[in-house]
């Protein structure tokens, strides 16, 4: 009889057992038959091919949960590099900023100092704490190199090939913005040390190394792959070299902290030039750096739901698309959106109080709507006036009181023939925006280019589309991917695409009976799947975009002005002329949370891109900002005067960077930071 | 009367208030307000717009200042209302007035208006100078150097007021000699360029040889009442 061994194919020894055993089942009946006894049942060789049988299954069984053990743990140390990783360079991008800042502290108070002869009194004038590196320690290095040897003895049992191994790695290189190529760039043409500016990297590289196994091999291949992120990669390296310089200077820096003086004199003036003009090569590089990070990352998907970058990356990862700088960028930004002050942001989480900086004056009339540009340091008012105007926060003229700033105009957009009452950005690249008038039109407009002079001459290609479906006044637009939603008084919510030839998509319209009510305002909800429109009287409508059909019908007393959509969560925020503000769970219609938010209507609401925080505005002529969480007021500013029994119309938050607006109908707008 | 302005009746209240999802024909559509009873310091603003929506070619009663009212400011604010309703013919000679037709700024042949928006006054084109000279004035107007406030003016700043009406009076008569179509149907619709005139001489504010249009069609001899050029 042949008994199997244990690692023969399994399926194979199973056939012979059983055979065998059937065999000699047979002639130990035939005896039994012989002996006319017919009560056995279990023969020793049956009994036999039962546990052989048995036994050979566990086999199969033990060695598919050693692949699944071994699967699972690959994935783990992969996750855990990549978050080590992406913490790495955490931490090195805010080391960063903090040099940058203070070089940037350097520069104002030599600047001051030359200005004025007095020393310039800033809160932190240390040099930022050089933080150890993240070396991993000896011995937990070599505990990692131990387990990364045993995933792979596992993985290449189980069949898992190099290539594998490989696209896992670039894909996390391509995450981090690296490769191989960066040594052999020309961009090291500064006057940098290149040893050191390697001794900069490796510490984030080699991690990345020790994953990719066979990355440098692979190098050449990607090339073209890189193609696209070609401009972020080159940049970073640039940052890098430039950044390198500046720890040069760092030592110099340290050295004549206290004698400020020396630098002051510019005795040493070619040295001090330099310097200047690498720190402000960084900066700016690192703005052109965030800024084409934040269009790589913000690219034509909808940006309506973010993570957290570090979850944002591991849940993207999953999808296979290879990502570019982008999520990284968010990284960076969300440092900025937490405070200009490093420092102060890693105390506390967010910032404590807005100050009122620029004051865009120009307007004839009252502001109805104002929206920021998606990227930019930039924001387009609507007014009562009939005209829209363009705002750069970077050109002002600093007012006679050195609180505030007044800006002017860059651009004014003529074509309304009666008040503008709401406006919409567009998708961030595609430099358009759009506003409904009093006069019932929607018009596209192309925004002229940042450096454009307000005293140019006139270019009718600032003029888009002009979408004419609706016949009374166009109360609000919200815009999503592409699409534009509006609310008008004729007692309809439209669709719009408002590029096609055909732009009209859908019209939505209340059909239950009795409904008279004209929408007062709409948003796009659950990524843009839905809309939310809120009626004069207060009833609040959820249309499928799919079928335009009533998915959700919430009624309330109150008559309603504004209604917004949660970024994240199915949450819908509807402002009320009954000084309440009002929450509502967007799937089951319940009322989540109501508040009396104001003295008087609430009239204008904004979420922050994060969900975090609300803000408010309201004819008792004041904004508050809201936490969401605790739905406790954070802040409360007083910021526009009253035009009859009208004051805030609306207000808004920057989509990336950290600014708030408010339009009042005193003909104002005002930014704060 | 819109409903809800019938409820506010009724309930003692009125809020002059533009309620998102109205009706255009009910926009600013409210009972007047007595100016005495105006406490915002948009007070003169508030009364110059209701005046003009209850009747735009009742020139007397809109240019009739209140009594007690700052010379100085009644007129700013009459000239910001000039200049933001002058929006309204610029949109329409945006259409037409194209810088290859009309390349300078003229009315007459007389003249040649160069555009002071810029650092060396320039040649713009008509369109341009009609654009530049609405920002530029919007930018002086609003200017908190000039202006910081709508309720007291200094008497510095008001004499600013004489240039700007002397440039805006050009837009008029660029469009009444040059684009007389569109310079009617936007006369008939607002008698904005009547007020102005009217509003220019009572307060004696550009010198009479300057206004070369001619008189308008069935506009009385109102600048020639007596006792008005010098209130």
């Amino acid at each position: 009889m042949k008994i199997p061994t244990a690692m023969d194919d399994s399926s194979v020894s199973h056939h012979n057992g059983g055979q065998v055993g059937s065999q000699i089942g047979v002639s130990v009946n035939n005896k039994q038959n012989e002996e006319s006894s017919q009560s056995v049942q279990y023969s020793i060789p049956g009994v036999l091919h039962f546990i052989q049988h048995e036994w050979a299954r566990f086999e199969v069984e033990r060695s598919q949960w050693e692949v699944d053990r071994a699967e699972f743990e690959a994935r783990i140390a992969f996750l855990q590099g990549e978050r080590k990783g992406q913490e790495n360079l955490k931490n090195d991008l805010v080391r960063r900023i903090k040099m940058l800042e203070y070089a940037l502290k350097q520069e104002r108070a030599k600047f001051h100092k030359l200005k004025y002869g007095v020393d310039l009194q800033q809160g932190d004038m240390r040099p930022p704490t050089e933080e150890p590196t993240q070396e991993p320690e000896p011995s937990e290095r070599a505990q990692w190199k131990q387990g990364r040897q045993l995933i792979k003895q596992y993985l290449q049992e189980i069949g898992y090939t190099d290539t594998i191994l490989d696209v896992r790695s670039n894909k996390v290189r391509t995450l981090l913005g690296l490769n191989n190529e960066e040594p052999a760039d020309d961009s090291s043409h500064r006057n940098c040390d290149k040893q050191q500016h390697y001794s900069m990297n490796t510490a984030l590289n080699r991690k990345m190394y020790e994953y990719g196994g066979k990355d440098q091999r692979k190098g050449a291949q990607q090339g073209s792959g890189y193609n696209e992120e070609g401009m972020s990669v080159q940049e970073t390296a640039a940052v890098f070299a430039n950044f390198e310089f500046l720890s040069n200077q760092e030592m110099d820096m340290d050295e004549i902290d206290d004698l400020d003086a020396k630098q002051m004199h510019h005795t040493t003036t070619k040295q001090g030039e330099d310097v200047d003009q690498e720190a402000e090569d960084v900066l700016t590089e690192l703005n052109l750096l965030t800024e084409s990070e934040a269009d790589g990352g913000q690219g034509d998907e909808f940006p309506t739901v973010k993570f957290p970058a570090t979850s944002a990356t591991v849940a993207r990862e999953g999808d296979g698309k290879p990502l570019a700088l982008g999520e990284l960028a968010q990284l960076t930004v969300s440092n900025e959106s937490e405070g200009y002050d490093v420092a102060s942001a890693s105390k506390e989480s967010f910032r404590k109080t807005w100050n009122a900086k620029y004051s865009l004056r120009s307007h004839f009339d009252g502001v109805r709507a104002l929206a920021f540009h998606p990227t930019r340091a930039a924001l387009v008012t609507a007014s009562e006036d009939h005209t829209l105007k363009m705002w750069d926060l970077q050109r002002t003229v600093p007012a006679k009181k050195s609180a505030g700033l007044d800006v002017e105009p860059l651009y004014t957009f003529r074509a309304h023939t009666a008040p503008v009452l709401c406006l919409a950005m567009g998708a961030p690249r595609s430099e358009e925006c759009f506003s409904g008038g009093l006069d019932g039109t929607i018009r596209v407009w192309n925004l002229p280019p940042p450096i454009a002079d307000p005293y140019d001459s006139y270019d009718p290609a600032v003029l888009g589309p002009v979408l004419r479906e609706h016949t009374d006044a166009v109360w609000s637009l919200s815009c999503a991917g592409g699409r534009l939603l509006s609310s008008s008084a004729d007692g309809t919510a439209r669709l719009w695409s408002p590029r096609d030839p055909r732009p009209l998509l859908a019209t939505l319209r209340d059909d239950a009976p009795g409904s008279t009510s004209a929408p007062a305002a709409a948003d796009f909800a659950d990524a843009a799947c839905r809309a939310a429109v809120v009626y004069t009287d207060g009833t609040l409508l959820l249309y499928d975009l799919e079928t335009g059909q009533v998915v959700l019908r919430v009624p309330c007393d109150s008559p309603a002005n504004r209604v917004r959509s949660h970024p994240t969560l199915p949450l819908l925020v509807t402002a009320h002329e009954d000084r309440h503000i009002r929450f509502w769970d967007a799937v089951s219609g319940r009322c989540a949370h109501a508040m009396v938010a104001h003295l008087d209507a609430v009239t204008g609401l904004a979420l922050d891109p994060n969900g975090l925080f609300l803000l408010s505005g309201s004819h008792d002529c004041s904004v508050r900002l809201w936490n969401l969480d605790t739905k406790t007021c954070v802040q409360e500013i007083t910021a526009h005067r009253k035009k009859f029994d009208e004051s805030i119309l609306d207000v808004a938050f920057h989509p990336l960077r950290p600014y708030i607006a408010s339009a009042g109908a005193d003909g104002l707008a005002k930014v704060f930071v | 009367m819109t409903k809800m302005a019938e409820e506010q009746w009724r309930s003692g209240v009125i809020l002059r208030r533009n309620r998102p999802g109205s009706s255009a024909k009910d926009f600013r559509r409210w009972p007047d307000e007595p100016f005495e009873e105006m406490d915002s310091t948009l007070a003169v603003q508030q009364f110059i717009q209701q005046t003009i929506r209850r009747d735009p070619a009742n020139l007397e009663a809109i240019l009739k200042i209140p009594e007690a009212q700052d010379d100085g400011v009644w007129k700013y604010e009459h000239l910001r209302q000039f200049c933001m309703e002058l929006n309204g013919l610029a949109v329409r000679l945006q259409s037409e007035c194209k810088p290859e037709i009309c390349t300078q700024m003229t009315a007459t042949e007389q003249w040649i208006f160069l555009c002071a928006a810029h650092k060396t006054p320039k040649e713009c084109p008509a369109i341009d100078y009609t654009r530049h000279t609405l920002d530029g004035a919007a930018c002086l107007l609003n200017s908190n150097k000039y202006f910081p406030s709508r309720v007291s003016i200094k008497e510095s700043s008001v004499a600013k007021l004489g240039s700007v009406c002397r440039r805006v009076y050009r837009i008029f008569s660029h469009a009444y000699f040059h684009h007389r179509a569109i310079f009617d149907a936007f006369e008939k619709e607002t008698h904005l360029c009547k007020r102005f005139t009217y509003f220019v001489t009572k307060y004696s504010i550009i010198s009479k040889e300057i206004l070369i249009l001619p008189k308008l069609e069935d506009e009385t001899p109102i600048a020639q009442q007596p006792g008005e050029s010098e209130a």
